[in-house]
């Protein structure tokens, strides 16, 4: 798998580099500023792309933008961008074109490998990957309506929000395939929401209903 | 001396003046308060407050021309008084400044008036005997008297009364500052705002600096989160991920595991490096154990170009200024040594009253520039966050002129 990756910080970006490039990714281009990480994104059109959000010169949503603006440019291109702090806003920003191909992971998550390196392959094939903590804010903003659920049923919408399928929903909990299809299908009827099979557009709506 | 005697006898004459001015209010009062008898003069009352303290203010310009700043005491700027009867009464009554400016005209338009008359008079009086001997045989005879009336038609009383006329002028030298002194003193004690008002607005002043304080505090706050954040913590963040590269290679490719593990070493190293940098950017070691001046002689002597040090007497000072002094001092003169290529750098810090003023100057090749992530930016966030201000002067071909301004009330 293509990646390009776009990282101010050089020590940083190395590690990246050398993380993604030992499981086998190829990297096939490291940019430091929006503008390089823009051209070798025109160049190379990679499968994916991993972003800093603060990047030069104001260190403050660069990430973002320029993430959303090679996303416009290149439809096809997954995205993973990855933020010192959670921001909401910045999710938000991230996901007002839709939710395909769109992660937004905290910095430290990349030590546990696994699960990054799942998230990172979740949005190369379309998929998206939102931070626990993100979600964890937005359901913070929507604790009323979100009272109506179980706390099993919180857990599994939580999972669905940072855009797991059924099937990692299931190993996560440890629980029945056929169990976690019961409990969206009450989550869904509780909150007055329109189930789809596709994950891509349940993953939406459930962001959409948490405000995102 | 007879300057000063000239000066005491304009700031009579001044207030008399005004005396003159709150004697006409004091009898119009007078004759609005015979009205109010009648019912009528009550509409007059806010007019008069009005008048009153206009005058008063006229006292207050004419004893701060003259060096004495007595604070506005009003509770309503002028404008803002309310332009009907109700209302400006209500805002004279719960104003405390009005019956003080009322005490003050009774006292100014009398006392201060008759003060005044004879702090003109007098000086005019020994003048007339003074040069008594000059006149006296041209008038005629029944004219011929002292400023007492007291008849003196022979030439030896004629120069007797020109010594007495010196006297009295000699004496007036005494006396005039004495009487301009107690024909403003109603005013001082009246005019100013009541002791607990000034309180308040102590309190007022206070608290507006003690939110410049924190707005600095603030300032320094978000200086030290960014450097955490671009800093240190990018930099753990690198060894978290080259760790765990390492860690995943370590069976794989053990050459390779290695190679991660040095990256993250020196990531590490490069952390620890960053946080000892922001901690010198909190509060320098050095400035701790041996105060501003102790600190500003090591960095002087640290410095690779030969620097000069002058250093005036500092008194106490707040640390957030001591910080940034020292800040501004060590970071002009690592400019200095890495980009001037000059031959001696002088430096002097000296305070003046409430500002603590940095000067560094430089022989070298000038061309300083403040480009965003330079040393001199960081000098100005820094000094601007204490609401001092920096200069900088560096023309192509030098010398290179930094000069910084810190406030430092303590």
């Amino acid at each position: 798998m293509r990646v390009v990756i776009a990282e101010d910080d050089a020590l940083l970006r190395e590690g990246l580099v050398l993380l993604l490039s030992g499981e086998g990714f190829d990297v096939v281009a490291a940019a430091g500023d929006p503008a390089a990480f823009l051209a070798a994104v025109g160049e190379h059109r990679p499968d994916v792309a991993v972003v800093d959000v603060r990047m030069p010169p104001t260190h403050t949503d660069e990430g973002i933008r320029a993430a959303v603006k090679a996303k416009r440019l290149h439809p096809e291109l997954a995205v993973l961008v990855l933020s010192a702090y959670v921001e909401q806003a910045f999710a938000t920003d991230l996901l007002a074109g839709g939710t395909a191909g769109i992660g937004y992971l905290l910095k430290e998550r990349v030590g546990k490998v696994e699960e990054f390196l799942s998230a990172l392959a979740r949005v190369a094939e379309g998929g998206t990957a939102i931070d626990p903590d993100v979600v964890a804010q937005l359901f913070a903003r929507r604790r009323d309506p979100l009272d109506r659920l179980t706390a099993r049923e919180r857990e599994v919408l939580a999972l669905m929000a940072e855009g797991l399928g059924n099937v990692a929903i299931a190993e996560r909990l440890v629980v029945s395939d056929g169990a976690v299809h019961k409990h969206i299908r009450s989550i869904f009827a509780k909150l007055d929401l329109t189930q789809s099979d596709r994950v891509d557009r349940r993953v939406a709506a459930v962001l959409h209903y948490l405000g995102v | 001396m007879l300057r000063g005697a000239f000066e005491n006898l304009e700031r009579l004459a001044g207030g008399l003046g005004t005396a003159f001015m709150a004697l006409i209010t004091l009898v119009a009062w007078i004759l609005v308060g015979a009205a109010c008898l009648l019912g009528v003069g009550l509409l007059l009352v806010p007019l008069m407050v009005a008048v009153t303290r206009s005058v008063a203010e006229r006292e207050r310009a004419r004893l701060h021309r003259l060096g004495v700043e007595i604070v506005t005491p009003y509770l309503l700027p002028r404008e803002r008084v309310p332009g009907d009867w109700r209302g400006a009464m209500r805002a004279a009554r719960a104003d405390l400044a009005t019956m003080r400016d009322l005490r003050w005209l009774a006292v100014h338009a009398t006392l201060g008036f008759l003060v005044g008359v004879l702090g003109v008079l007098m000086p005019v009086s020994a003048l007339r005997e003074i040069t008594y001997p000059l006149w006296w045989n041209l008038l005629p005879k029944h004219m011929q008297t002292t400023n007492f009336s007291i008849p003196v038609t022979t030439w030896p009383a004629a120069i007797a009364t020109s010594f007495v006329g010196f006297g009295v002028l000699i004496g007036l030298l005494w006396l005039l500052p004495r009487l301009a002194r107690l024909q403003a003193r109603p005013a001082l004690a009246l005019l100013a705002p009541h002791p607990s008002i000034d309180l308040s607005e102590r309190v007022a002043r206070l608290t507006e600096t003690r939110a410049g304080a924190l707005r600095a505090h603030a300032a320094e706050l978000r200086r030290i989160e960014r450097s955490l954040h671009d800093g240190a913590q990018n930099r753990l963040m690198a060894v978290v991920v080259t760790v765990a590269a390492a860690k995943r290679a370590l069976a794989r490719d053990p050459a390779r595991a290695v190679h991660a593990m040095d990256r993250a070493q020196a990531a590490a190293e490069q952390a620890l490096a960053e946080l000892r940098g922001v901690v010198r950017g909190i509060l320098p070691p050095i400035l701790a154990d041996r105060g501003l001046s102790g600190a500003l002689d090591a960095v002087a002597a640290g410095c690779s170009v030969p620097c000069s040090l002058t250093v005036g007497g500092l008194g106490h000072m707040p640390l957030s200024v001591e910080t940034t002094a020292y800040f501004t001092v060590a970071e002009a003169l690592t400019n200095v040594s890495r980009h001037s290529g000059a031959r001696r750098a002088e430096v002097e810090v000296a305070r003046m009253g409430a500002t603590l003023r940095i000067v560094v100057r430089d022989d070298g090749k000038g061309g300083a520039r403040e480009e965003s992530g330079s040393g001199l930016a960081g000098i100005r966030r820094r000094v601007e966050a204490l609401d001092g201000t920096m200069a900088l002067s560096s023309p192509e071909g030098g010398p290179t002129v930094i000069e910084v301004e810190l406030p430092c009330e303590s």
